[in-house]
């Protein structure tokens, strides 16, 4: 691997990363650290935990199962159901908060805990089904010439149990470190959901106290951390143990009597996480209780694309771009991390803006940018860019790393003894049987920075967003504009895994 | 002059010892033979010499020139000139057969007015000149491996490096790619360091037999003479 690219990839991914984090630690004042163990505060912890605890354990009821069925049986349409499983991680949470808390009528912690377990399943069942894929066929035939299907199953779920448990690890962090659930459920009213997140975020915005913003967030940055570095080792175990040469494809379960059951299972799930939230939203734009018509929809549209294409042509340009480096230094540092000796090192460092909270992280880059020499940068698009490579670089490359450790070394070390030098064999070689892998991170990126609000909130630049429109306006009770947005936003994050779908003939790489 | 000097050379893993003080001296032209039970160090000693594992300990010269020295590598990969065949191949999976071979000869210079040329005259040497724009994954197991021996001769190397290249072959296949590994080395007069774990099969070619055993060389015979 070829140092100086390495060195430029690590400098980059830290000034948007890390340094953003490191350079609020100055603003924490011996006043701050008393705070940060005040009563109110332990409470919202215990609190916070609690909830990314409960959603993780709901994640893995939802998202074994799912994962089992659509991957491994012969349950009707289990390859259309597969994808469409995805489909609520995809869309933004605060939608689905929109959509739910109305059919369902829930409010406060209830509405928190369903909407979160909703959005967060598919990460455990992703997972589970990949694990599910990967075991040799003869391992499960060996269980099952012992003690049939029964015995099979029980042989698979230790080999399958650690990515499930690397799944709900990340559902955790996903939910620990979300704001915008409990903003919008505590916004429609009594009982109110408070979370860590949003204490942190009132810290630095209402109380004006950035230092015991930064001294409240690093509670949950270790807590997130110790679920994210278990995570990382349990992948290693489960989902990255690598596919030998002679790996034979298992056959699919055969359910008997229980195929449509599961079936209906499934689809529950779909339509629960996906399906008919879309459907709410088509009628909330069509004027919902006044009075459904398809005219009205079409003006809906017609006024979302008006008044909102400035922040939708943002969203798009900016998450575009923020999702290219994040491949780029995928390819890099995905590369790096498997393969060279300080890998192991690296990956504790990259996952750090994983764990830390979006709010902070935003707060970050507000203190490091906001000067009259880089004026011009921060009032415009290019902190936004650097705000979203910061948040969600690590994903794709932990994607990238994943799909290396699959890769046989010897592919890379035939080219080296043909005479290619570090960088040739990274672009000739590595990067074309990676392409799965950095497409997947690239949508990844792409997805969760068209979806993504915690860190647009607070940088001005940012605040001309599609998802940041959409916040503003539920605010102003503009349900048919705010539905046709969601709408197009959707439909937005739900394309480019689409049209890979469509037209490519190898599966996206999605996991870490 | 020795194609290959190791010097008291080490490899660790963790606490595990893979290869412990091996000296070894390969005159050019030779055609060694490493054997020795699985584990026994065989493939970690071809990767120390390609470069591809760094020692723990102990000097390593290629052709005179200092290639490693302790765990500094002075040479890297793919200035060292040599070619290896991997176990199973090592095919890229993305590159047709011509592919393969194109991008060898890109990498060591070959004007590219001279690739097409080359590349049939790769293909035929190898009995595959049909195989152009054959991808590796519709290949056989003999076919994948002859490919493999076409893209590690392309860079006209001084070295080759043989890791358990019968491996996965049928009986008729191992002896058919015997005879053209025996070919390319009384035609090129290369270096040829030949791993394996049945001897029997290669012996007849080779020039001097060193058995490995628990990272130790235990035994080093000239062999007798080589099969016409």
């Amino acid at each position: 691997m070829n140092r100086v690219l390495v060195a430029l990839a690590i400098a980059l991914f830290a000034l948007a990363g890390l340094a953003p984090l490191v350079a609020m630690l100055p603003r924490i004042e011996s006043a701050d650290l008393g705070a940060m163990f005040a009563a109110r505060n332990l409470e919202l912890l215990g609190r916070t935990l609690l909830y990314g605890g409960g959603v993780a354990l709901i994640a893995v009821a939802l998202g074994l199962p799912f994962g089992f069925l659509v991957a491994r049986t012969d349950m009707p349409l289990a390859n259309l159901l597969r994808p469409l499983g995805i489909v609520p991680l995809l869309i933004p949470p605060m939608i689905l908060a929109m959509v739910w808390t109305v059919l369902a009528d829930i409010r406060g912690a209830p509405a928190a805990y369903a909407v979160s377990a909703i959005s967060t399943f598919p990460i455990v069942a992703l997972f589970s089904a990949r694990a599910f894929e990967r075991i040799d066929a003869r391992r499960e035939e060996a269980a099952r010439l012992a003690g049939g299907w029964c015995a099979a199953l029980r042989a698979d779920l230790p080999l399958v149990l650690p990515s499930t448990a690397c799944g709900a690890c990340l559902a955790f962090v996903f939910t620990v470190n979300d704001y915008s659930i409990a903003d919008y459920v505590s916004w429609l009213g009594q009982p109110k959901f408070s979370v860590y997140a949003a204490e942190i975020f009132a810290n630095w915005r209402i109380e004006s106290r950035p230092g015991l913003a930064v001294a409240s967030a690093v509670p949950l940055i270790a807590i997130t951390l110790g679920a994210l570095v278990p995570a990382l080792l349990l992948r290693r175990k489960g989902a990255m143990a690598s596919l030998s040469g002679d790996f034979r494809q298992p056959t699919r379960f055969e359910l008997g009597a229980w195929r449509w059951p599961a079936f209906t299972f499934c689809l529950a799930l779909v339509a629960i996480g996906g399906l008919i939230p879309l459907a709410r939203l088509f009628y909330e734009a069509g004027g919902a209780a006044r009075g459904f018509e398809l005219a009205r929809v079409s003006r809906a549209f017609a006024l979302a694309i008006e008044r909102g294409r400035e922040d939708l042509a943002n969203s798009i340009v900016w998450s575009a771009a923020a999702a290219t480096i994040c491949a780029a230094l995928a390819l890099v540092l995905g590369h790096a991390l498997e393969r060279s000796r300080i890998g192991r090192a690296l990956e504790a460092l990259v996952v750090v803006p994983i764990g830390a909270p979006a709010v902070l992280l935003s707060v970050g880059v507000i203190v490091l940018w906001n000067h009259d020499w880089s004026a011009r940068f921060y009032d415009e698009g290019g902190v936004v860019v650097l705000l979203l490579v910061g948040r969600f670089a690590a994903f794709a490359v932990l994607i990238a790393t994943a799909a290396t450790a699959a890769l046989d070394p010897r592919l890379e070390e035939s080219a080296r003894l043909a005479g290619a030098g570090p960088v040739r064999t990274l672009a000739r070689i590595v990067a074309p049987l990676l392409r799965p892998a950095l497409v997947g991170g690239w949508i990844g990126a792409f997805v969760l920075a068209l979806r993504e609000l915690d860190v647009t909130m607070l940088t001005p630049a940012a605040n001309r967003t599609a998802m940041f429109r959409i916040f503003n306006q539920v605010h102003f009770g503009r349900d048919d504009f705010v539905a046709a947005m969601a709408l197009m936003l959707v439909f937005l994050v739900l394309l480019p895994g689409t049209l890979w779908s469509l037209f490519a003939r190898r599966r996206l790489e999605l996991l870490p | 002059m020795n194609a290959i000097e190791l010097n008291g050379v080490s490899v660790r893993a963790g606490e595990r010892t893979l290869l412990e003080s091996v000296d070894l001296s390969v005159p050019e032209g030779a055609h060694l033979l490493l054997v020795g039970p699985s584990g026994c160090g065989k493939t970690t000693l071809l990767r120390v010499i390609a470069g591809l594992a760094a020692p723990a300990a102990g000097r390593v010269s290629l052709f005179g020139a200092l290639a490693s020295e302790g765990q500094r590598v002075v040479m890297a990969p793919e200035k060292r000139g040599i070619g290896m065949l991997f176990q199973g191949g090592a095919l890229w999976p993305h590159l047709n057969a011509r592919k393969q071979l194109e991008f060898v000869l890109d990498c060591c210079g070959t004007p590219r007015a001279q690739w097409k040329e080359r590349v049939a005259e790769l293909l035929e040497w190898v009995e595959l000149p049909g195989y152009r724009e054959r991808m590796p994954a519709t290949l056989s197991g003999g076919e994948a491996q002859r490919l493999a021996l076409a893209r590690a001769i392309a860079s006209s190397p001084r070295l080759l490096l043989l890791d358990e290249p019968l491996g996965p072959l049928d009986e008729e296949l191992r002896g058919a790619l015997l005879v053209k590994l025996h070919e390319l080395h009384q035609r090129l007069r290369l270096t040829v360091i030949h791993v394996t774990h049945a001897p029997l099969e290669a012996s007849d070619y080779a020039t001097r037999t060193v058995r490995l055993r628990s990272g130790r060389i235990v035994d080093d015979t000239q062999a007798p003479g080589v099969r016409a």
